[in-house]
């Protein structure tokens, strides 16, 4: 998979380790050479240390101080700042930019907007792809339980850029007194919403949300090409992606939706993961050699107990995995003793990871 | 027994239960309602994820949108906040036909499922009711009602919901609903809020935001901090028993009950409210889990201001880990 495939997007639910991976991951590929772009929402403390980036990879990816013979960049995805930046760049003008910038619904709410990171990170990985300057990107994507918000984003952008909703919302709603105009051009049905957009948020509010979509207006069509775009560069054959999942049994229909919605959207899932796998213990380990105290035997007992419970379960959900996903190579990466938090044991997880995943 | 957390959560309106997708807050949602209903109280336990999973755990029939009955005073309902939206907004549409026009518009689904904000104060507002009146099905009004947060994103957007709207949206039954739900959550007799962590780095990093963000937006604090699946500790235990397979399971076993314990030092340092540690427990996610979890709430707990006594009198215990 190493240098093959220029996009690597990490799926998965929360909690199971997609960032770490992701991560290492990042490291191998630099490892080899290449040039290599790590994107991820939302790094522990330890890792954004282990990685020695800051802040400013919010802004731009900053190069991860490792001895490869390639590149490792990082990049922060954070919602805000890319909704900021892509008014920046893409407002047709200095007025158009301030009117957006300074609108209270865009100061407020945009940053909590359903699905808006997401999108966000749509919009950075089109940047970034057409940029051109990696080999290799590793995508994190957020964590998610109920759907792959991230690859449904682009699709709901434009849903919701074609829905009847924006064509309301984007009317010119206040004549130049700033009073709401006549509504009796929209019919009975159109009052009765303006009517009741007016009666649930109030005048001023709704003022605020015309604004904010009229002076976006200039800016629809890029979203619209945009999204495709990525659209298009998340189901290209060469657009590779990776399902990491918890050993345990409850994870599993998880696992399953996941690999479900992947195949349905037309994505090419390489391999699952299955991360954190407690070593199996076997049954029957307890007897022990000669000469042991037997005192400190049975202090033992509840916690050896409680790991072989784990490993067994562990083997069972594995199992039950391989047989229910068995069309995809299954990778299992053991429950380490101390998390991966500094570049050699990152690199050194990336490097076996990547030596298992399909070429 | 008076003053434990659950006598404290038991004189809440509203419970809600937060924390990060996979930490085992359902889990844990549903040990507190058993304890708290068990307190003589008429519980309603609310589960958001359409992917119903809570009457597994209690051994009832899936709440399908309705109330179900579990017993011993505990009700459980899978609520979709769309469902809670929608009964809030035809409550404002007095008349049945502009209330069912609007609801049925495509610019209202739209508003509704991507307002920022919306669909959690529905949320709120549908758990306040519920804990204050009767139902239009006729049942409660509840003595508790036990929210399970959506596992999005931080856990942060429920309750800040209110806040952030009522900050931006002034006039019209929103606002003002808005800014009603902001004064609820913050009121820390009638609100409580439970936060679940596991003692590793990204949950405890999240459990500690969002105890910074309740003071700075809500200015209060949580209740009750609930530390799950802790390796069991071995202080004096490591004798080598020469088994095999034993000295990986040692290790693997002495590690992450240390990274576990610098974690617990960690909360420990900026957690001044009482704490509950469970063990990792050797059960299935299940109906027994939750029960064995359920007994251990009515053991110590860690209160954070005098690591020395518990005040339910049970004799702690070194370390602090479980009864």
């Amino acid at each position: 998979m190493i240098g093959k495939h220029p996009l690597v997007v990490v799926v998965g639910s929360g909690g199971v380790g997609k960032t770490t991976l992701a991560a290492s991951l990042g490291l191998a590929s630099a490892a080899q050479g290449l040039k290599t772009l790590v994107m991820t929402f939302d790094p522990s403390l330890r890792l954004k240390d282990a990685l020695q980036v800051g802040d400013e990879a919010r802004r731009r990816a900053a190069p991860v101080p490792q001895e490869g013979p390639g590149q490792l960049d990082a990049s922060l995805l954070d919602a805000r700042q890319t909704f900021d930046r892509l008014i920046e760049t893409y407002a047709p003008d200095d007025a158009a930019r301030q009117r957006i910038l300074g609108n209270r619904f865009y100061q407020h709410l945009s940053g909590s907007l359903a699905g808006i990171l997401e999108y966000m990170a749509v919009e950075r990985l089109f940047e970034v792809a057409q940029e051109g300057a990696y080999d290799q990107i590793f995508l994190d994507t957020p964590p998610t339980r109920q759907a792959l918000d991230f690859l449904e984003a682009p699709a709901r952008i434009l849903n919701f850029l074609k829905s009847p909703a924006l064509p309301i919302a984007r009317r010119e709603w206040f004549d130049a007194q700033g009073k709401l105009k006549a509504t009796s051009g929209l019919g009975l049905f159109g009052r009765g919403i303006e009517g009741f957009l007016d009666r649930m948020i109030g005048v001023d509010f709704l003022r605020e949300v015309s604004e904010f979509f009229l002076s976006f207006n200039p800016l629809y069509e890029g979203f619209e090409e945009r999204a495709r775009e990525v659209a298009k560069l998340l189901s290209s054959p060469s657009t590779r992606f990776l399902l990491v999942s918890g050993p345990g049994q409850e994870r599993i229909p998880d696992a399953l939706f996941f690999a479900r919605k992947l195949r349905e959207a037309g994505h090419h899932l390489d391999a699952v993961v299955v991360n954190r796998i407690h070593p199996d213990l076997g049954v029957g380990a307890t007897e022990p050699k000669e000469g042991v105290d037997p005192q400190s035997v049975a202090a033992q007992e509840d916690g050896r107990a409680l790991l072989r419970w784990l490993g067994e379960r562990d083997r069972l959900g594995v199992e039950e995995l391989t047989s229910l996903l068995g069309e995809y190579p299954l990778i299992k990466v053991p429950m380490l003793g101390d998390e991966p938090t500094d570049l050699a044991s990152l690199k050194a997880l990336g490097t076996r990871l990547a030596a298992q995943l399909p070429g | 027994m008076d003053g434990s957390p659950i006598d404290n959560l038991s004189k809440h309106r509203l419970v809600v239960v937060t924390g990060k997708g996979g930490v085992g807050k359902t889990v844990v949602a549903a040990a507190l309602a058993r304890a708290i209903a068990e307190r003589r109280k008429k519980v309603l336990l609310l589960e958001v994820d359409p992917r119903e999973s809570v009457h597994r755990l209690l051994n009832v029939p899936p709440s399908g949108g309705g109330v179900v009955d579990v017993g011993a005073g505990l009700c459980l309902q899978n609520l979709r906040p769309r469902q809670a939206l929608d009964e809030m907004i035809s409550r404002q549409l007095t008349v049945g036909l502009v209330a069912r026009r609007v609801l049925k518009s495509e610019i209202y689904h739209q508003l509704a499922e991507g307002g920022p904000g919306l669909k959690e104060l529905g949320l709120l507002r549908y758990a306040a009711d519920r804990s204050e009146k009767r139902g239009a099905d006729r049942r409660g009004p509840f003595d508790t009602v036990v929210l399970d947060a959506p596992a999005t994103g931080h856990g942060v957007s429920l309750l800040a919901a209110p806040r952030l709207v009522s900050e931006v949206v002034e006039q019209g039954p929103v606002g003002r609903e808005a800014a009603r739900l902001a004064s609820f959550v913050s009121d820390p007799a009638k609100v409580a809020v439970v936060v679940v962590t596991l003692a590793e780095e990204m949950p405890v990093q999240e459990a500690l935001e969002l105890r910074e963000m309740l003071a700075r937006r809500l200015g209060r604090q949580p209740d009750l901090l609930v530390v799950n699946g802790l390796y069991p500790p071995l202080e004096g235990r490591l004798a080598p028993t020469g088994v095999e397979g034993d000295d990986i399971a040692l290790d693997l076993w002495r590690r992450r009950r240390s990274a576990n314990e610098a974690e617990l030092a960690r909360l420990s340092a900026a957690w001044q409210g009482p704490r509950v540690d469970f063990p990792l427990l050797a059960e299935s996610r299940g109906f027994d889990l939750v029960a064995a979890l359920r007994q251990r709430l009515d053991g110590p707990f860690y209160d954070g201001g005098s690591p020395d006594t518990t005040r339910d009198g049970a004799q702690p215990k070194a370390g602090w880990s479980f009864s």
